[in-house]
Protein backbone atom coordinates (compact mmCIF):
# COMPACT_ATOMS: atom_id res chain seq x y z
CA UNK A 1 0.00 0.00 0.00
CA UNK A 2 2.82 2.32 1.07
CA UNK A 3 4.35 1.78 -2.10
CA UNK A 4 1.88 2.17 -4.21
CA UNK A 5 1.13 5.40 -2.89
CA UNK A 6 4.69 6.75 -3.26
CA UNK A 7 4.42 5.26 -7.25
CA UNK A 8 1.52 7.48 -7.69
CA UNK A 9 2.66 10.52 -5.85
CA UNK A 10 6.16 10.18 -8.23
CA UNK A 11 3.42 10.36 -11.47
CA UNK A 12 4.16 13.11 -13.49
CA UNK A 13 1.10 14.89 -13.78
CA UNK A 14 0.59 16.64 -16.91
CA UNK A 15 -1.65 20.31 -16.71
CA UNK A 16 -3.50 21.12 -19.60
CA UNK A 17 -4.84 25.05 -20.49
CA UNK A 18 -7.94 24.68 -22.22
CA UNK A 19 -9.81 27.07 -24.04
CA UNK A 20 -13.10 26.38 -24.05
CA UNK A 21 -15.90 28.61 -26.58
CA UNK A 22 -19.04 29.60 -24.43
CA UNK A 23 -21.75 28.66 -26.49
CA UNK A 24 -20.28 24.94 -27.62
CA UNK A 25 -16.99 23.52 -25.94
CA UNK A 26 -17.92 25.28 -22.91
CA UNK A 27 -21.07 23.52 -22.58
CA UNK A 28 -19.95 20.14 -24.09
CA UNK A 29 -17.27 20.20 -21.26
CA UNK A 30 -20.37 20.93 -18.78
CA UNK A 31 -22.50 17.67 -19.90
CA UNK A 32 -19.13 15.64 -19.70
CA UNK A 33 -19.70 16.57 -16.02
CA UNK A 34 -23.77 16.08 -15.80
CA UNK A 35 -23.05 12.97 -17.07
CA UNK A 36 -20.47 11.69 -14.50
CA UNK A 37 -18.48 10.99 -17.45
CA UNK A 38 -15.14 10.13 -15.87
CA UNK A 39 -11.94 11.53 -17.35
CA UNK A 40 -8.76 13.03 -16.04
CA UNK A 41 -8.98 16.14 -14.23
CA UNK A 42 -5.59 17.68 -15.22
CA UNK A 43 -7.29 20.41 -18.15
CA UNK A 44 -8.22 23.84 -16.22
CA UNK A 45 -10.98 25.37 -18.25
CA UNK A 46 -10.83 28.93 -19.12
CA UNK A 47 -14.01 29.95 -21.20
CA UNK A 48 -13.77 32.19 -23.83
CA UNK A 49 -16.48 34.11 -25.99
CA UNK A 50 -15.37 32.25 -28.91
CA UNK A 51 -12.60 30.50 -30.23
CA UNK A 52 -11.81 33.26 -33.24
CA UNK A 53 -11.01 35.32 -30.01
CA UNK A 54 -8.19 33.31 -28.59
CA UNK A 55 -5.30 35.08 -30.04
CA UNK A 56 -2.23 33.50 -30.35
CA UNK A 57 -0.71 35.27 -27.30
CA UNK A 58 -3.01 33.39 -25.02
CA UNK A 59 -1.38 30.04 -25.86
CA UNK A 60 2.11 31.41 -25.86
CA UNK A 61 1.84 32.92 -22.33
CA UNK A 62 0.19 29.12 -21.24
CA UNK A 63 3.47 27.44 -22.22
CA UNK A 64 5.36 30.54 -20.52
CA UNK A 65 3.01 29.95 -17.46
CA UNK A 66 4.18 26.31 -17.25
CA UNK A 67 1.46 24.59 -19.53
CA UNK A 68 2.50 21.16 -20.54
CA UNK A 69 -0.30 21.03 -23.43
CA UNK A 70 -2.71 23.58 -24.73
CA UNK A 71 -6.24 23.01 -25.77
CA UNK A 72 -8.47 25.32 -27.70
CA UNK A 73 -11.94 23.98 -28.25
CA UNK A 74 -14.30 25.67 -30.47
CA UNK A 75 -18.08 24.96 -31.94
CA UNK A 76 -17.96 22.91 -35.56
CA UNK A 77 -17.44 24.34 -38.97
CA UNK A 78 -20.55 26.51 -39.93
CA UNK A 79 -22.44 26.52 -35.85
CA UNK A 80 -20.17 29.46 -34.41
CA UNK A 81 -22.69 31.51 -32.68
CA UNK A 82 -21.03 34.27 -34.39
CA UNK A 83 -21.63 32.97 -37.94
CA UNK A 84 -17.30 33.13 -38.72
CA UNK A 85 -15.38 33.04 -35.70
CA UNK A 86 -14.38 29.27 -35.57
CA UNK A 87 -13.24 29.99 -39.43
CA UNK A 88 -11.11 32.61 -38.67
CA UNK A 89 -9.64 30.44 -35.56
CA UNK A 90 -8.97 27.96 -37.86
CA UNK A 91 -6.63 29.77 -39.56
CA UNK A 92 -4.96 31.87 -37.09
CA UNK A 93 -4.25 28.78 -34.85
CA UNK A 94 -2.84 26.83 -38.08
CA UNK A 95 -0.47 29.14 -38.16
CA UNK A 96 0.79 29.02 -34.38
CA UNK A 97 0.64 25.66 -34.76
CA UNK A 98 3.15 25.74 -37.67
CA UNK A 99 4.94 27.88 -36.23
CA UNK A 100 5.42 26.30 -32.84
CA UNK A 101 6.44 23.03 -34.71
CA UNK A 102 8.67 25.28 -36.31
CA UNK A 103 10.81 26.28 -33.97
CA UNK A 104 10.58 22.72 -32.39
CA UNK A 105 8.35 22.43 -29.77
CA UNK A 106 6.40 19.03 -29.72
CA UNK A 107 3.12 18.37 -32.09
CA UNK A 108 1.42 16.78 -29.29
CA UNK A 109 1.38 20.20 -27.31
CA UNK A 110 -1.26 21.44 -28.65
CA UNK A 111 -4.00 20.52 -30.09
CA UNK A 112 -7.18 22.04 -31.06
CA UNK A 113 -10.91 20.19 -31.64
CA UNK A 114 -14.54 21.09 -32.20
CA UNK A 115 -17.01 20.23 -29.63
CA UNK A 116 -20.61 20.89 -29.66
CA UNK A 117 -22.53 21.57 -26.69
CA UNK A 118 -24.20 17.49 -26.97
CA UNK A 119 -20.62 16.18 -27.11
CA UNK A 120 -19.90 15.70 -23.59
CA UNK A 121 -18.54 12.20 -24.42
CA UNK A 122 -16.41 13.36 -27.41
CA UNK A 123 -14.65 16.06 -24.50
CA UNK A 124 -13.89 13.89 -22.30
CA UNK A 125 -12.06 11.44 -24.79
CA UNK A 126 -9.95 14.52 -26.14
CA UNK A 127 -8.88 15.79 -22.65
CA UNK A 128 -8.07 11.86 -21.75
CA UNK A 129 -6.38 11.37 -25.52
CA UNK A 130 -3.98 14.19 -24.64
CA UNK A 131 -3.05 13.74 -21.22
CA UNK A 132 -2.15 10.42 -22.06
CA UNK A 133 -0.43 11.64 -25.28
CA UNK A 134 1.42 14.77 -23.19
CA UNK A 135 2.74 12.07 -20.38
CA UNK A 136 5.36 10.18 -22.09
CA UNK A 137 6.75 13.58 -23.23
CA UNK A 138 7.71 15.11 -19.35
CA UNK A 139 7.47 18.32 -18.36
CA UNK A 140 7.28 21.35 -21.13
CA UNK A 141 10.35 23.57 -20.37
CA UNK A 142 10.82 25.03 -23.90
CA UNK A 143 8.66 27.78 -23.95
CA UNK A 144 8.30 28.05 -19.50
CA UNK A 145 9.27 31.50 -18.05
CA UNK A 146 13.12 30.71 -16.41
CA UNK A 147 12.81 33.98 -14.14
CA UNK A 148 11.46 33.15 -10.77
CA UNK B 1 19.82 50.11 -66.71
CA UNK B 2 19.16 52.36 -64.84
CA UNK B 3 20.64 55.74 -64.98
CA UNK B 4 20.97 57.49 -61.35
CA UNK B 5 21.19 60.74 -62.85
CA UNK B 6 17.43 59.86 -64.45
CA UNK B 7 16.36 59.71 -60.51
CA UNK B 8 17.71 63.02 -59.53
CA UNK B 9 16.21 64.63 -62.35
CA UNK B 10 12.70 62.99 -61.55
CA UNK B 11 13.25 64.13 -57.89
CA UNK B 12 14.10 67.74 -58.39
CA UNK B 13 11.08 68.39 -60.94
CA UNK B 14 8.97 66.66 -58.35
CA UNK B 15 10.03 69.22 -55.76
CA UNK B 16 10.73 72.32 -57.82
CA UNK B 17 6.63 71.68 -59.57
CA UNK B 18 5.57 71.57 -55.62
CA UNK B 19 3.94 68.43 -56.28
CA UNK B 20 5.17 66.67 -53.23
CA UNK B 21 6.28 67.88 -49.87
CA UNK B 22 9.61 66.03 -49.75
CA UNK B 23 11.40 63.38 -51.32
CA UNK B 24 12.70 59.83 -49.46
CA UNK B 25 15.72 58.73 -51.12
CA UNK B 26 19.44 57.25 -50.71
CA UNK B 27 22.39 59.11 -50.45
CA UNK B 28 26.18 58.77 -50.29
CA UNK B 29 27.08 57.84 -46.88
CA UNK B 30 29.86 58.07 -44.47
CA UNK B 31 31.23 54.48 -44.09
CA UNK B 32 32.68 53.59 -47.39
CA UNK B 33 30.38 53.86 -50.71
CA UNK B 34 27.64 52.31 -48.87
CA UNK B 35 24.38 54.61 -49.24
CA UNK B 36 22.22 56.18 -46.52
CA UNK B 37 18.47 56.78 -46.49
CA UNK B 38 18.03 60.56 -46.64
CA UNK B 39 14.75 63.01 -46.96
CA UNK B 40 15.27 66.04 -49.15
CA UNK B 41 12.70 69.30 -49.37
CA UNK B 42 14.68 71.57 -51.75
CA UNK B 43 15.11 71.17 -55.67
CA UNK B 44 19.04 71.59 -55.38
CA UNK B 45 19.28 68.18 -53.04
CA UNK B 46 18.39 66.07 -55.24
CA UNK B 47 21.75 65.71 -57.41
CA UNK B 48 23.03 64.00 -54.18
CA UNK B 49 20.63 61.01 -54.50
CA UNK B 50 21.94 57.81 -55.35
CA UNK B 51 21.05 54.69 -57.05
CA UNK B 52 23.43 51.29 -56.22
CA UNK B 53 23.44 47.90 -55.29
CA UNK B 54 23.99 49.36 -51.70
CA UNK B 55 20.70 50.54 -51.40
CA UNK B 56 19.52 48.17 -49.23
CA UNK B 57 16.95 49.88 -46.70
CA UNK B 58 13.61 49.64 -46.93
CA UNK B 59 12.79 53.20 -46.98
CA UNK B 60 8.34 52.27 -46.21
CA UNK B 61 9.51 53.42 -42.83
CA UNK B 62 10.45 56.52 -43.21
CA UNK B 63 6.62 56.93 -44.39
CA UNK B 64 5.29 55.73 -40.99
CA UNK B 65 8.03 57.13 -39.18
CA UNK B 66 6.72 60.93 -40.50
CA UNK B 67 3.01 59.75 -40.55
CA UNK B 68 3.40 59.21 -36.60
CA UNK B 69 5.06 62.72 -36.41
CA UNK B 70 2.06 64.39 -38.01
CA UNK B 71 -0.34 62.52 -35.59
CA UNK B 72 1.63 63.78 -32.66
CA UNK B 73 1.48 67.11 -34.20
CA UNK B 74 -2.35 66.91 -35.16
CA UNK B 75 -1.26 68.05 -38.60
CA UNK B 76 -2.84 66.54 -41.57
CA UNK B 77 -0.67 65.20 -44.20
CA UNK B 78 -1.20 67.69 -47.10
CA UNK B 79 0.97 67.04 -50.31
CA UNK B 80 1.97 63.54 -50.65
CA UNK B 81 5.78 62.30 -49.86
CA UNK B 82 7.96 60.84 -52.77
CA UNK B 83 9.66 57.53 -52.16
CA UNK B 84 12.14 55.84 -53.84
CA UNK B 85 11.05 52.34 -53.96
CA UNK B 86 12.36 49.23 -55.24
CA UNK B 87 9.95 45.85 -55.06
CA UNK B 88 10.23 44.91 -52.08
CA UNK B 89 9.51 48.41 -50.81
CA UNK B 90 6.50 48.92 -53.39
CA UNK B 91 4.72 45.75 -51.67
CA UNK B 92 5.46 47.18 -48.30
CA UNK B 93 3.70 50.23 -49.40
CA UNK B 94 0.87 48.40 -51.06
CA UNK B 95 0.70 46.19 -47.69
CA UNK B 96 0.08 49.65 -45.62
CA UNK B 97 -2.42 50.79 -47.66
CA UNK B 98 -3.94 47.98 -47.29
CA UNK B 99 -4.13 48.72 -43.58
CA UNK B 100 -5.23 51.73 -44.66
CA UNK B 101 -2.60 53.31 -42.66
CA UNK B 102 -2.02 55.85 -45.29
CA UNK B 103 -3.92 56.33 -48.80
CA UNK B 104 -2.56 55.95 -52.13
CA UNK B 105 -2.49 59.50 -53.52
CA UNK B 106 -0.62 60.69 -49.84
CA UNK B 107 2.56 58.31 -51.46
CA UNK B 108 3.87 59.48 -55.13
CA UNK B 109 6.27 56.07 -55.36
CA UNK B 110 9.19 56.64 -57.81
CA UNK B 111 9.88 52.70 -58.46
CA UNK B 112 13.03 51.33 -59.61
CA UNK B 113 13.19 48.21 -61.17
CA UNK B 114 16.09 46.20 -59.54
CA UNK B 115 15.86 44.17 -63.14
CA UNK B 116 17.92 41.35 -63.25
CA UNK B 117 20.11 41.80 -60.02
CA UNK B 118 19.11 43.47 -56.53
CA UNK B 119 21.03 44.59 -53.86
CA UNK B 120 24.40 42.90 -52.79
CA UNK B 121 24.88 41.66 -48.96
CA UNK B 122 27.41 43.18 -47.02
CA UNK B 123 29.42 40.66 -45.39
CA UNK B 124 29.17 38.67 -48.71
CA UNK B 125 30.60 40.78 -50.89
CA UNK B 126 33.57 41.88 -47.76
CA UNK B 127 34.09 37.65 -47.99
CA UNK B 128 34.64 38.27 -51.73
CA UNK B 129 36.73 41.01 -51.88
CA UNK B 130 38.50 40.26 -48.77
CA UNK B 131 38.50 43.80 -48.06
CA UNK B 132 36.47 45.81 -45.69
CA UNK B 133 33.53 48.38 -46.17
CA UNK B 134 35.49 51.26 -45.87
CA UNK B 135 37.89 50.94 -48.44
CA UNK B 136 35.17 50.34 -51.00
CA UNK B 137 35.00 53.63 -52.96
CA UNK B 138 32.40 52.67 -55.84
CA UNK B 139 29.90 50.21 -56.95
CA UNK B 140 27.41 49.84 -60.03
CA UNK B 141 24.97 48.12 -61.21
CA UNK B 142 25.84 46.72 -64.74
CA UNK B 143 23.49 44.60 -66.69
CA UNK B 144 23.61 41.10 -64.37
CA UNK B 145 27.20 42.29 -62.95
CA UNK B 146 28.31 44.58 -59.92
CA UNK B 147 31.18 46.95 -60.83
CA UNK B 148 32.89 47.47 -57.11
CA UNK B 149 36.20 50.17 -57.24
CA UNK B 150 38.45 49.36 -54.35
CA UNK B 151 42.13 50.23 -53.66
CA UNK B 152 43.22 47.96 -56.59
CA UNK B 153 41.27 49.08 -59.41
CA UNK B 154 37.94 48.36 -60.74
CA UNK B 155 36.55 44.91 -60.50
CA UNK B 156 33.29 43.20 -62.14
CA UNK B 157 31.84 40.54 -60.04
CA UNK B 158 28.82 38.50 -60.57
CA UNK B 159 25.96 39.60 -59.11
CA UNK B 160 24.34 36.32 -57.83
CA UNK B 161 27.65 35.56 -56.02
CA UNK B 162 27.02 38.65 -53.33
CA UNK B 163 23.42 39.69 -53.75
CA UNK B 164 21.02 39.43 -50.39
CA UNK B 165 19.19 35.90 -49.85
CA UNK B 166 16.21 37.75 -50.06
CA UNK B 167 16.94 39.14 -53.77
CA UNK B 168 18.21 36.30 -55.06
CA UNK B 169 14.78 34.47 -53.81
CA UNK B 170 12.68 37.50 -54.61
CA UNK B 171 9.39 36.60 -57.21
CA UNK B 172 8.84 40.48 -58.01
CA UNK B 173 12.14 42.84 -58.52
CA UNK B 174 9.88 45.13 -60.21
CA UNK B 175 7.80 47.57 -58.34
CA UNK B 176 3.81 46.85 -59.73
CA UNK B 177 2.37 49.94 -57.94
CA UNK B 178 4.01 52.78 -58.92
CA UNK B 179 3.65 56.70 -60.34
CA UNK B 180 6.84 56.44 -62.46
CA UNK B 181 9.36 53.52 -62.60
CA UNK B 182 12.91 53.60 -64.10
CA UNK B 183 14.20 50.27 -65.07
CA UNK B 184 12.78 47.69 -67.34
CA UNK B 185 10.45 44.45 -65.77
CA UNK B 186 12.44 41.79 -66.28
CA UNK B 187 12.16 37.95 -65.98
CA UNK B 188 14.05 35.80 -63.81
CA UNK B 189 15.38 32.82 -61.58
CA UNK B 190 18.43 33.09 -59.43
CA UNK B 191 16.87 30.87 -56.75
CA UNK B 192 14.23 29.32 -56.26
CA UNK B 193 11.44 30.83 -54.04
CA UNK B 194 12.25 29.80 -49.71
CA UNK B 195 15.37 28.43 -51.08
CA UNK B 196 17.11 29.29 -47.45
CA UNK B 197 14.20 28.09 -45.94
CA UNK B 198 14.05 24.64 -47.59
CA UNK B 199 17.57 24.89 -47.36
CA UNK B 200 17.16 24.80 -43.15
CA UNK B 201 13.98 22.42 -43.49
CA UNK B 202 15.80 20.06 -45.17
CA UNK B 203 19.01 20.25 -42.68
CA UNK B 204 16.93 20.35 -39.77
CA UNK B 205 14.71 17.73 -40.07
CA UNK B 206 13.61 15.84 -37.07
CA UNK B 207 11.99 17.75 -33.84
CA UNK B 208 15.47 17.71 -31.43
CA UNK B 209 17.35 19.38 -34.06
CA UNK B 210 15.31 22.27 -34.90
CA UNK B 211 14.84 23.14 -30.96
CA UNK B 212 18.48 22.63 -30.72
CA UNK B 213 19.38 25.03 -33.07
CA UNK B 214 16.56 27.83 -32.52
CA UNK B 215 17.37 27.43 -28.73
CA UNK B 216 20.62 28.66 -29.69
CA UNK B 217 19.45 31.51 -31.46
CA UNK B 218 16.74 32.76 -28.87
CA UNK B 219 19.34 32.64 -26.24
CA UNK B 220 22.04 35.27 -28.11
CA UNK B 221 18.96 37.62 -28.51
CA UNK B 222 19.78 40.51 -26.50
CA UNK B 223 16.58 41.90 -26.89
CA UNK B 224 17.66 45.65 -28.65
CA UNK B 225 14.80 45.64 -30.72
CA UNK B 226 16.41 46.47 -33.79
CA UNK B 227 14.14 44.50 -35.94
CA UNK B 228 11.06 46.06 -34.33
CA UNK B 229 12.66 49.42 -35.11
CA UNK B 230 13.48 48.55 -38.83
CA UNK B 231 10.17 46.32 -39.63
CA UNK B 232 8.20 49.13 -41.32
CA UNK B 233 4.98 47.27 -40.38
CA UNK B 234 5.84 47.16 -36.76
CA UNK B 235 3.73 50.54 -36.65
CA UNK B 236 2.13 49.65 -33.14
CA UNK B 237 2.02 53.04 -30.76
CA UNK B 238 2.27 50.14 -27.86
CA UNK B 239 4.34 46.79 -28.33
CA UNK B 240 2.92 43.90 -26.38
CA UNK B 241 6.20 44.08 -25.11
CA UNK B 242 6.84 47.29 -23.64
CA UNK B 243 3.59 49.04 -22.14
CA UNK B 244 3.78 52.37 -22.29
CA UNK B 245 0.31 53.50 -21.76
CA UNK B 246 0.41 52.12 -18.27
CA UNK B 247 0.49 56.06 -16.56
CA UNK B 248 2.12 55.38 -12.99
CA UNK B 249 0.63 58.85 -11.17
CA UNK B 250 0.68 59.83 -7.39
CA UNK B 251 -2.25 57.66 -6.30
CA UNK B 252 -1.11 54.24 -8.49
CA UNK B 253 0.01 51.77 -5.84
CA UNK B 254 2.40 49.33 -5.47
CA UNK B 255 -0.06 46.56 -6.44
CA UNK B 256 -1.17 47.99 -9.64
CA UNK B 257 1.91 48.64 -10.58
CA UNK B 258 2.62 44.84 -9.61
CA UNK B 259 -0.14 43.31 -11.08
CA UNK B 260 -0.26 45.03 -15.03
CA UNK B 261 -0.59 42.82 -17.46
CA UNK B 262 2.44 41.75 -19.15
CA UNK B 263 2.70 39.49 -21.68
CA UNK B 264 5.96 39.30 -22.32
CA UNK B 265 8.65 40.11 -19.68
CA UNK B 266 11.10 42.53 -20.87
CA UNK B 267 14.36 40.75 -19.62
CA UNK B 268 16.61 38.64 -21.95
CA UNK B 269 15.97 35.15 -21.20
CA UNK B 270 15.56 31.91 -23.70
CA UNK B 271 11.80 31.71 -22.83
CA UNK B 272 11.01 35.73 -23.39
CA UNK B 273 12.70 35.90 -26.57
CA UNK B 274 10.58 33.08 -28.08
CA UNK B 275 7.49 34.97 -26.87
CA UNK B 276 8.49 38.11 -28.23
CA UNK B 277 10.12 36.61 -31.72
CA UNK B 278 6.98 34.37 -32.49
CA UNK B 279 4.65 37.34 -31.10
CA UNK B 280 6.24 39.26 -33.96
CA UNK B 281 6.44 36.58 -36.81
CA UNK B 282 2.81 35.85 -35.99
CA UNK B 283 1.87 39.96 -36.20
CA UNK B 284 3.86 39.50 -39.43
CA UNK B 285 1.94 36.40 -40.97
CA UNK B 286 0.08 37.71 -44.47
CA UNK B 287 1.92 41.45 -44.07
CA UNK B 288 6.13 40.43 -43.87
CA UNK B 289 6.67 41.64 -47.47
CA UNK B 290 10.30 39.95 -47.29
CA UNK B 291 12.74 42.72 -47.36
CA UNK B 292 14.70 41.44 -44.87
CA UNK B 293 16.02 44.20 -42.86
CA UNK B 294 15.25 42.61 -39.60
CA UNK B 295 17.86 39.86 -40.46
CA UNK B 296 20.27 42.28 -42.20
CA UNK B 297 20.29 44.62 -38.83
CA UNK B 298 20.32 41.76 -36.01
CA UNK B 299 23.45 42.62 -34.17
CA UNK B 300 23.59 39.04 -33.19
CA UNK B 301 22.49 37.60 -36.72
CA UNK B 302 19.55 35.00 -35.42
CA UNK B 303 18.03 34.13 -38.87
CA UNK B 304 14.84 35.91 -38.49
CA UNK B 305 13.94 35.47 -42.28
CA UNK B 306 13.09 31.76 -41.50
CA UNK B 307 10.50 32.64 -39.02
CA UNK B 308 8.73 35.37 -41.22
CA UNK B 309 9.55 32.85 -44.61
CA UNK B 310 7.79 29.80 -42.87
CA UNK B 311 4.60 31.78 -42.03
CA UNK B 312 4.84 33.49 -45.96
CA UNK B 313 4.91 29.75 -47.40
CA UNK B 314 2.10 28.35 -45.61
CA UNK B 315 -0.05 31.17 -46.48
CA UNK B 316 0.76 30.85 -50.11
CA UNK B 317 0.57 27.33 -49.69
CA UNK B 318 -2.55 26.22 -47.55
CA UNK B 319 -4.48 29.73 -48.22
CA UNK B 320 -3.03 30.55 -50.97
CA UNK B 321 -2.19 34.55 -49.66
CA UNK B 322 0.37 36.21 -50.78
CA UNK B 323 1.29 39.59 -49.27
CA UNK B 324 1.47 43.28 -50.92
CA UNK B 325 -0.36 42.34 -54.23
CA UNK B 326 -3.00 44.42 -53.73
CA UNK B 327 -4.87 46.76 -52.03
CA UNK B 328 -8.60 45.95 -52.40
CA UNK B 329 -7.99 42.16 -50.80
CA UNK B 330 -9.18 41.24 -47.27
CA UNK B 331 -5.82 40.78 -44.87
CA UNK B 332 -4.62 37.29 -44.36
CA UNK B 333 -6.10 36.55 -40.52
CA UNK B 334 -9.34 38.84 -41.58
CA UNK B 335 -10.65 36.31 -43.86
CA UNK B 336 -11.18 32.43 -44.30
CA UNK B 337 -11.97 29.98 -47.11
CA UNK B 338 -13.98 26.53 -46.61
CA UNK B 339 -11.59 24.78 -47.67
CA UNK B 340 -9.19 26.42 -44.82
CA UNK B 341 -6.90 22.97 -43.40
CA UNK B 342 -8.48 21.28 -40.98
CA UNK B 343 -7.45 17.79 -40.49
CA UNK B 344 -5.17 19.16 -37.43
CA UNK B 345 -8.29 19.67 -36.03
CA UNK B 346 -9.74 16.73 -33.97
Amino acid sequence: MMHEQQQTQTQYEPKIVAFLCKWCSSAGSDLAGVSRIQYPAHATPITVMCSGSVSPQYILSAFNKGADGVLVSGCHIGDCHYMEGNYLARRKLYLINEMLQFIGVEPTRFRMSWVSAAEGAKFANIVKDFVEDLRPLGPQDKLKAQHP
Amino acid sequence: MINPQDLCTRARDLLASGEVRAVVGYRRGSRGMAAEPVVITKPEEAASLVWDPSCVHNLALYLVADRKRLAHLHQTPGKPIAIVAKGCDARALVVLMQENYFKREEVYILGVSCESTGVWDDQKLMQRLGCDSQSLTGGRFDGDDFVVTTATGEQRISAPECMADRCLECRHPFPTMNNVVLGEEKARTLAAPFAALSRFEEATGTQPARWAFWQRQFERCIRCFACRSVCPMCYCEECIVDSITFTVALDTTAAEKANRVRWIQRSATRSENIGYHMTRALHLAGRCIDCGECERVCPVHIPLRLLNNKLEKESREKFGYEPGVSIEIASLVSSFRDDDPNDFIR
